[in-house]
Order: structure tokens, then sequence, then C-alpha cells
């Protein structure tokens, strides 16, 4: 049974239509990745799913009971990472974690032990009765994502959660949510990361002006442009002679040459290789370097939207 | 739970900061004690007089000499301007040459009062040379009346009911105004409640700041997404706001008591006032709060606290403005929480006597609380 259903999903600013009609559901446990480029609406979706904002259309259902932004009981089934640094910066981790918990009922003992696990959850125990305000950006993120923790979530949203944080701080992250995901916890998880998407999530809905483009597992996602890999290639030599040989090839389907690069669209790139190299050392080019790349979820993004995820 | 939550949480964050304890607590007491030395309630009002010399304008000038008035002759009206306007004089009164023969012959006469503004002294003398000039004029008028009835000479008529009862007449006036500060009281007690006013507004004005970062740091939705409703949230918000307005003024009024000997007056007169003025500013600072820029709202709220306060009377008394301005001043909180307080701490009166001052507080406490509460709400649930 899905712990989210959202169906029909709409918002309006003004003129732009921020979200427009989207639908998906999360299964119990399962981690679902939104994938779209800077104002693609994924924020505003996730708003309305939280119950922090009006919705102007469709319905959203959480453990199969309506959700609105006035149902306590449903709320109390989410955490919320937002997308900016939601905290107290004149407080400390501890204080902000120990005010938060109230929200969610946490207090005496039982508020004390919840806090101490989250802080231990994301490595911050030992600057727990700092002020927030002394912390590194990667630190804030951390913290900002115990705050989600607190109340023990059977769905968590995370909302770009690794935005401007250094990689080891990022590892960290993707660890923690890797980890909770293992426990049972649903995910749902914004971002513009394709490799974090990747990463983490069973499914993954890509996102763009509001609409819901293609949604599905990586797999079914990567079929929809088809099962061709690219080759990219860097050598010494004619490379445009080479090139209108290797066209020739049964197994290549498209050439493009930009210097000293070629691409190649190819069918099955290990085993059309070995061919390549042989052509291309006949035609007298030295092969300095050659890059194979699957099919991934940018070039799905790109196949879908005719745009890059990020640039 | 929840509201007290964020109450106590509104209010740790205030006074974890250093300059907000020196904002909140030190500064009215150095205001207290600056305003009160500026003030100087207790010491010798001085009264300048000059024009006629005849002997009822001499009667006149010594009708103004009291144990808190000393009268000064002065040579001429613009030696008595000169000496009010650097101040060697509180003020000074001119009675017209022709006063004398004006009286005797029943005509109109104009006695002519140079006052100080923004000076205590000033608007004490002010109201204390019309109550000596009311009372004057009884005496002057049941004269003529007294001569004309028994066809007496005006000075022996004068002498008469000066001296004695007149039948039909009753010559003993009793004063019709009254001073603004009564002497004796202490000048902090002029001082204190006037700064109380200005600091707990200006206060809950700067808490504003608060609820705004709230609000953009994304704080205010993030409280928003846990099981808490929307009025526990904008009760736990107002409720910082009332705390830290209490607070502050119960600071005032315990330490004002205390260093400085002020009374209060009647505790529950007085605790009415506060407790009504903190709750103008608390629903002023949610209305200030729900602004989008820090920067805008900062500043709003200083333009707010003080212009307010000023025009409430509480920078310059209430007193000293001129007609129009007074009406102007009754338009602010300040003015009637002004009045309210006066009447306690400086005419004895009790909690009934100030309801009407009570009243208009309670509606604009009223007023600005339902918007304040209403705006946030609306901040809350529809993201802008
Ligand atoms: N409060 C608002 N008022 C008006 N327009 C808004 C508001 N919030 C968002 N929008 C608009 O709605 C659209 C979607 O914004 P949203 O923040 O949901 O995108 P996003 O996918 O989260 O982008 P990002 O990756 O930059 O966080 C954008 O065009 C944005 O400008
Ligand atoms: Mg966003």
């Amino acid at each position: 049974m899905p712990i989210l259903e959202i169906t029909d999903l709409t918002k309006r600013y003004g003129d732009t239509l921020a979200v427009d009609g989207v639908s998906f559901s999360i299964d119990e446990g399962e981690t679902y990745g939104l994938l779209g480029p800077n104002g693609a609406g994924k924020t505003t979706t996730i708003s309305m799913i939280v119950g922090v904002l009006d919705r102007d259309g469709g319905e959203v259902r959480l453990d199969g009971r309506l959700h609105s932004v006035t149902n306590a009981e449903t709320k109390a089934l989410i955490g919320y990472v937002p997308q900016d640094l939601a905290l107290y910066q004149d407080l400390t981790a501890r204080e902000n974690l120990r005010f938060f918990g109230r929200l969610y009922g946490l207090a005496g003992a039982e508020g004390t032990r919840k806090v101490g696990e989250v802080l231990e959850a994301v490595g911050l125990s030992d600057r727990a009765n700092e002020q927030v305000a002394k912390f590194s950006g990667g630190m804030m993120r951390r913290l900002n994502i115990a705050i989600g923790l607190l109340n023990k979530p059977r769905l968590l949203i995370l909302d770009e959660p690794t935005a401007g944080v250094d990689p080891q701080s990022r590892n960290a992250i993707l660890n923690t949510v890797q980890q909770l995901a293992g426990e049972g916890v649903a995910v749902l998880y914004t971002t513009h990361y394709m490799e974090e998407a990747e990463r983490l999530c069973d499914r993954v809905g890509i996102v763009d002006l509001g609409r819901m483009k293609a949604e599905g597992t990586r797999r079914e996602l990567v079929s929809l442009v088809g099962e061709n890999d690219r080759v990219l290639l860097k050598g010494d030599g004619d490379m445009k002679q080479a090139a209108a040989v290797l066209s020739g090839m049964p197994d290549i389907k498209q050439v493009t040459v930009d210097g000293a690069d070629a691409e190649l669209i190819v069918t099955d790139a290990r085993g059309t290789l070995p061919g390549v190299f042989e052509t291309l050392t006949r035609a007298g080019v030295h092969v300095r370097s050659v890059e194979v790349r699957e099919p991934d979820l940018e070039a799905v993004f790109l196949h879908l939207t005719g745009k890059a995820l990020r640039d | 739970m929840k509201v007290t939550a964020i109450g106590l949480l509104n209010l740790r964050r205030v006074f974890r900061d250093r300059a907000n304890i020196f904002f909140v607590i030190i500064t009215p007491f150095v205001m207290i004690f600056v305003m009160g030395l500026f003030f100087g309630g207790n010491q010798q009002l001085r009264l300048g007089v000059t024009g006629a010399s005849g002997p009822l304008a001499e009667r006149l000038a010594t009708a103004f000499d009291s144990g808190d008035v000393r009268v000064e002759r002065v040579g001429d009206a613009d030696a008595l301007r000169a000496d009010v306007e650097r101040g060697r004089l509180h003020s000074g009164v001119i009675i017209p040459a022709t006063y004398d023969s004006d009286v005797q012959s029943g005509k109109q006469s104009e006695v002519r009062l140079i006052t100080r503004p923004n000076d205590w002294g000033a608007v004490d003398l002010g109201s204390w040379v019309r109550t000596a000039v009311q009372q004057e004029a009884a005496l002057l008028k049941a004269a003529r009346f007294a001569a004309q009835e028994r066809g007496d000479s005006f000075d022996d008529a004068l002498r008469t009911v000066a001296t004695a009862t007149v039948p039909g007449i009753d010559v003993q006036v009793s004063a019709g105004g009254r001073a603004a500060v009564p002497s004796g009281l202490s000048q902090f007690a002029v001082s204190a409640p006037p700064l109380l006013l200005l600091y707990t507004f200006l206060t809950a004005m700067t808490t504003a700041i608060g609820l705004v970062q709230a609000r953009t740091s994304g704080v205010l939705r993030r409280m928003y997404a846990s099981p808490t409703p929307a009025r526990s949230l904008v009760a736990g918000e107002a409720a910082g706001r009332l705390i830290i307005s209490l607070v502050q003024g119960l600071l005032i009024m315990l330490g004002s008591a205390l260093l400085f000997g002020v009374d209060w007056g009647d505790p529950l007169g007085a605790a009415a006032i506060l407790l009504l003025f903190s709750l103008i500013g608390g629903g002023a600072a949610l209305l200030l709060g729900s602004m989008r820029s820090e920067g805008g709202a900062l500043s709003l709220g200083v333009v707010l606290g003080l212009g307010l306060g000023a025009l409430g009377g509480t920078m310059v008394p209430l007193e000293t403005f001129s007609g129009t301005l007074r009406t102007i001043a009754m338009f602010t909180p300040h003015a009637w929480g002004y009045e309210g307080f006066a009447e306690l701490v400086r005419h004895g009166a009790g909690i009934l006597d100030i309801l009407p001052q009570l009243g208009v507080l309670a509606a604009f406490a009223a007023v600005l609380f339902t918007l304040g509460v209403w705006r946030l709400r609306r901040v809350l649930v529809a993201g802008n």
C-alpha cells in the first residue's frame, strides 16, 4: 500500500503554473526521487505534500488518509527537511532540536533521548552545544536533516538536502538517507544532481515546468532513450577520415567529430570497441583516451526536455 | 504546551542577546533618571510679571505668589520674553497698562501668559496662573456686583468681598484647575510612566524582527509542517512578544519604585494599563513581523516606536501640546496610556477612574491583535 499518493496536484502563482497536474505515489519503504532543473516546481510540490502550502487543486493522501494544511494527524507521519536552512541561528544545535521536538510532542526524558539519537545519526554529537551561526555550511545542512528525523517519520521528505555542501558532507548525508531507507522509511528526495537520484532512488520522476515528464525505475527511464551507449574518443591523426570509415561499421549508428574529439553512438560498446581501435589504427589515428557512457538520467532528461539538467 | 514552548523560545532568544538586555532593562532606567533630572519637579518655579503697576495689578501679581512660585518683577515685555526664552524664568505674565481702569469700569481685560514649550515648570505655572486669575476674576466680579448693589466705591466693595462673605455670593472660590504635576511629587514619578510606554512599545516593535527572520529563514514554515495548528503558532509568537513587553514593563515599575521611590498608584489600574498596552505592542509586532524584509520591518518599527511615542507625549509632555497636536495625540495608544498613568500616579485615581482610558486602550489592543493574528495566519497558510 502506498504511504503517499498524490493526484493531479496543482498550484498557480499569478500567471505561473508552478505545479501542473502532478500525480505519483510512493510505497512503504521506497525511495522516490523528483529530478528537475531550477524552477521546475519541486519545492512547490513538496510544500503542498508537507502541508505548509494550500493547493489549488488535486489531492494528497498519506497512509490512505486525506491530508491537508490543517490535518495534524497526517502531518505527524512526515519528517520534513526544507530546502532552506530553517534553523534558529542564534540557538545551539541542541536547543533547535529540543524546540522542534516539542512541536512534535517530544518532551522530557524522551525528548532528550531522541535529540541525542538524531545528533548521533548526523554526526553532530560533539558540536551539539555550539551556536548554529558558528557552524559550517555542511554542518548546518546536517542539523537541518536531523530536525526532520526527530519524529521518527514514516515518510521522510528532503528538498535538495545537499545543496551547497562539500563532497564529504554530501557523502555523509547520502549515507544517512540510505541507512534510513534501509530501515524501512519511505523517502521523497528532490535534487538536480542526477548522480544522487541514481545512487539513492528506487524510482525517479522527471519534472520540468511544473509537469511530470516521465516516471519509473532508472532502467525504465533509460529505455526511453533506447539502449545505445555513447563512446567519447580523443585521438591524434586525421579524425575526419577515420570518422568516414567508422560510420560504415555495422554497430555504429552515428559519428560526430569535433577537432580531436569524436563521439560515437553505438548499440553495444563492449562488442564494438575492439573493431573501432583496429579501424582507427589502420587509418593512422593514435587513440589517446576512450570513455564509454552508458545511458544515464542526464541523457533521459536531455531526451525528454531538450535541455541539460543543470547549466 | 506548544504555545508555551514557542513563547518561551522567543523570550530566551531576546534575553540571550546582551545588547537586548541592555536595551530592554538598563536603558529605561538611565532614561528615567536623566529625564527625571531634566523635568526637575521639586524646584521653585520662577514667574516673571511686567506691565501695569496700579493697585489692582499689584493685587494680581501678589496673587501669583505662593510657596512653590516665586514672582519676579521684570522691566518690560521684551525683557520678560527674553528671560523666558533663555530659561531664566519658567513663564511670564504681562498685565496690560489699562488693567486697573478696565477692571473698575467693568471692561474685559486680557492678561498674557508667555511660556516655554517642552518645559514641565511652564506647564505647572500655566495651570497655576490660570487658577489664580480665575480666583481673582471671581473676586473682582463680586466686588463690581457689590459696588452696584450697595452704591459703594469699587475699592471699598473689593475690600469688603476680599475679607467677608457677601450674602448671595460665595466668594470662597475653589481652585478651578489643578496642577499638572502636584507639588511634592517626585520628578521620577513624572518621568517614569511615559518612558515605560515608550520603551515597552519600542521593544515590542524590535521583537518583530525575530518574526521576520523566522519567516524568511523558513523556520515558521517548518513549525507549520509539524502537527501544530496555525492558531497555536500564532498564539505562541504573540505570547512571546506579550511576555517580553510585560516583563520589561514590570521591571520598570518595580525598579523605579525601588530605586527612585516612584509610587505607581493603584496596582490594579497600573497592571491593567500595562497589560493592555503590552497587548497593543504585541499585536503591532505581529503585524510588522509579517513583513517580507527585515530591514523594512526594523526601520518601520523604529519609526513607529519613536514616532507614536513622541506624538503620544512620552518624550515631550502631553500637557505642553497645543490644541491640534493634542487632538492628534489622542489617536496614539501612548497618549491614552499616558493619561491613565497620570491619573494613577499624580492624582491618586483608582482603576474605576481610568475606565475611559482603559476602554480606549482595550479597543486599540483588540483591533491590532486581531489584525496581527489574521495577517500572520495568512502568511502561514497562503505562503505570501
Ligand atoms: N511564493 C512564490 N510566489 C511566486 N512564484 C513562486 C513562488 N514560489 C515559487 N514560485 C515560482 O514557481 C515555480 C516553481 O518554483 P519551485 O521553487 O517550486 O521550483 P524548484 O523546482 O524547487 O526549483 P529549485 O531547484 O530552484 O529549488 C518557479 O517559476 C518559481 O518562480
Ligand atoms: Mg526548490
